[in-house]
């Protein structure tokens, strides 16, 4: 069931067009992180999914009714800031009970229910403070739980977590997680965190100037980007991307990248390959493995830098002119300029069309 | 010696400037609180030594309580006046009302004049027979009357108005800008809520802006004190000694009545107020930055 339908939305301020054309179905239930680099329009497109921002043209419907011209307060949905906007002149209890009184809730009533989801954010120990007397995460939970007493249809969050430590970060990850899958509540979710965008979404949208990159799940997105901006822009270290040019050779395809040629045998083409067509060949530094001999493509490279991340190895191996970067267990040391024999993962390959810069 | 100028350059620079102060503004007022202590008449002298005398004589004297009562009459009424409607001007500027910034200028103007310019322009408007008694009459209310300059009773509220005027517009731009800070996210935060504006500026917004409140009211309440001039050109302390102020009080005992002794007195007892008003708001002030 559809909860959430944007169609042909656009935003402009004067002549900057900050949302062109989006469309987007979220189902009931669904956790939809939309993610993208710094002012590509992502609060943007939540403050108007919030009612909080006028859309140019295009239309909103949440839960089957058409919203587009209804004020926020009637839309059914919760919201949680950066800033977390809590009222600083209210105790932490008066700012989740606000909204209630507002809705003309009876008090007996309200307090059980804030009590209740106090509890649930282990926050009920501080309901007779003031924001001010909080630490970060803190209040960030009672901005959760002012969203949560609602028991809105929708919650949407914007950058919640990004004013917190990375620790910190990390729980309250979980504890949002946990959350959506005891409520199921329809969510979105606005990050640039890819930490955040891969662990917490069903789908995630990937956005770039104002246009929907990419949709679909994580796994999906990260292993199959659509194009070179989404390959890019996921991933830590980043895809390693190799330029070059298309053999077709009977029925057999293969990829010249100047130091060696790749064969593309088992590769999923979207669009038909041309011969010599001039591609970019994106692979993951974790499909990039010390060999055991029983890949089908191995080469052998020579280590120019090795970085220790603790977890895993980060090698940087020379690939003619160029470089690419495995991610090696931490137990396999190469030593510096002693070549070692990589194996590719050829399952895991990316390849992109080298103008139009999309997925072939 | 060039090392000693070296690492106390700052000092050193602003040492004549701290040796000024200290000699006219401290120096002074101890002269002063000296002189209150004498039977000084056109000139200080300070061969007779009468201790608290003429504090005595001040508190007895009904001028002088008319003049210290006016204070915090005309103060109350000012700070009241000032204070709800700047910030009912800030509030309605906050609207992001189109022309904004010629209604800002509009409410700012008055603060460019002088106060003796302000005092002129409002004894000519009070006036009752050349300012708005006379126009409101030739829009044919014939029965209005604005004798406010005339009346003893009702002299108060001319100072208040034409005080008003001066000084809205600062008390203005401060809420304003006090407005202007308020996270935009709070405003969302209400929207989402359902919270009507009016319930968010009384509330939450109002509340947030407590320490302009205090320092408005700290600069009003100087104002208050050291008012002088206004009074001078508009009422010049009547009728009679009906809207008298402390400060020309002072002003008629130094240099017209020639009684330097009991004006000494009462700026010593200004200076009182004046320090009742600003020890508190240090205390505040340096409390919430500790
Ligand atoms: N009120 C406004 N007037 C004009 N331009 C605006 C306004 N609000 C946002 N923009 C522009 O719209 C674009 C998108 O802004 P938006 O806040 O949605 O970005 P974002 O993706 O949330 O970025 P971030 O990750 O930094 O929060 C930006 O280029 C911004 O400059
Ligand atoms: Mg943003």
């Amino acid at each position: 069931m559809i909860d959430i339908r944007i169609s042909s939305c656009n935003k402009n301020y004067g002549s900057l067009r900050v949302l062109k054309d989006i469309n987007l179905e979220i189902e009931r239930g669904e956790f939809i992180v939309l993610l993208g680099p710094s002012g590509c329009g992502k609060s943007t497109l939540l403050h108007i999914v919030a009612g909080l921002d006028r859309l140019s043209s295009g239309a909103i419907e949440i839960g089957g009714r058409d919203v587009t011209d209804v004020e926020p307060k009637d839309r059914d949905i919760a919201m949680v800031f950066q800033s977390y906007a809590l009222y600083p002149t209210m105790s932490v209890r008066s700012n989740m009970e606000f909204g209630l009184r507002m809705r003309g809730k009876p008090m007996a009533e309200i307090r059980p229910l804030v009590e209740e989801k106090a509890r649930m954010l282990h926050i009920d120990h501080l309901l007779d403070r003031r924001p001010s007397q909080l630490s970060g995460g803190q209040r960030q939970r009672v901005a959760i739980g002012r969203a949560l007493v609602r028991d809105p249809k929708v919650f949407l969050f914007d950058e919640p977590l990004s004013n917190l430590d990375a620790k910190l970060r990390a729980s309250m990850r979980t504890e949002i997680k946990k959350l959506h899958q005891s409520l199921g509540t329809t969510a979105i979710y606005v990050t640039h965190d890819q930490l955040e965008a891969m662990t917490l979404a069903t789908r995630m949208v990937v956005m770039k100037a104002g246009e929907i990159q990419q949709v679909g799940k994580p796994e999906e997105v990260y292993h199959r980007p659509v194009n070179l901006f989404v390959a890019d822009f996921l991933g830590n270290p980043g895809m390693n991307f190799m330029k070059g040019h298309l053999r077709l050779d009977g029925n057999r395809v293969s990829a010249d990248v100047g130091a060696a040629t790749i064969p593309l045998d088992g590769y999923a083409f979207d669009e038909k390959p041309t011969d010599g067509q001039a591609v970019v060949v994106g692979l993951r530094p974790e499909s990039v493995q010390p060999a055991t001999g029983g890949e089908p493509f191995s080469l052998t490279l020579k280590p120019t830098l090795i970085e220790h991340t603790g977890s895993d190895n980060l090698v940087v191996l020379a690939m003619g002119s160029e470089e690419i970067v495995g991610k090696f267990p931490s137990d396999m040391l190469p030593k510096l300029g002693e070549p070692v024999t990589v194996g590719f993962d050829l399952s895991r390959l990316s390849v992109f069309d080298a103008t139009t810069e999309r997925r072939i | 010696m060039r090392r000693f100028l070296q690492r106390h350059v700052s000092q050193v620079a602003l040492s004549p400037s701290l040796a000024l102060i200290a000699i006219f503004l401290y120096g002074f007022i101890a002269y002063t609180a000296a002189v209150s202590t004498t039977n000084s008449k056109a000139f200080p002298r300070f061969d007779n030594f009468v201790g608290l005398e003429q504090y005595w004589r001040l508190f007895h004297t009904p001028r002088w309580h008319v003049a210290f009562t006016n204070m915090f009459l005309f103060g109350g009424l000012f700070l009241l006046v000032t204070i709800s409607l700047g910030l009912l001007i800030a509030i309605l500027i906050d609207q992001r009302i189109r022309a904004e910034s010629f209604f800002r200028s509009i409410v700012m103007y008055p603060m460019a004049m002088s106060f003796v310019v302000t005092g002129i322009i409002w004894q000519w408007l009070l006036n009752p027979t050349l300012g708005i008694e006379v126009m409101v009459h030739q829009l044919g209310f014939e029965s209005f009357r604005l004798d406010w300059l005339t009346n003893p009773n009702t002299v108060i509220w001319a100072l208040v108005v034409a005080a008003f005027w001066q000084g809205c517009g600062l008390v203005m731009a401060l809420f304003l800008a006090g407005l202007r800070g308020i996270d935009e996210d709070i405003w969302k935060a209400a929207a989402v809520d359902g919270i009507p504006a009016w319930r968010v500026y009384v509330f939450i917004v109002i509340p947030m802006l407590a320490p302009v409140f205090l320092t408005v009211v700290v600069l009003l309440s100087l104002s208050i004190v050291r008012a002088f001039d206004l009074v001078v050109a508009l009422t010049n302390g009547g009728p009679g000694v009906s809207s008298d102020l402390p400060s020309v009080f002072m002003f008629d005992m130094a240099f017209r009545r020639t009684n330097l002794g009991l004006s000494a007195a009462s700026a010593v007892v200004m200076l009182g107020t004046v320090l009742a008003i600003l020890i508190p708001y240090l205390y505040v002030e340096t409390r919430e930055r500790a």
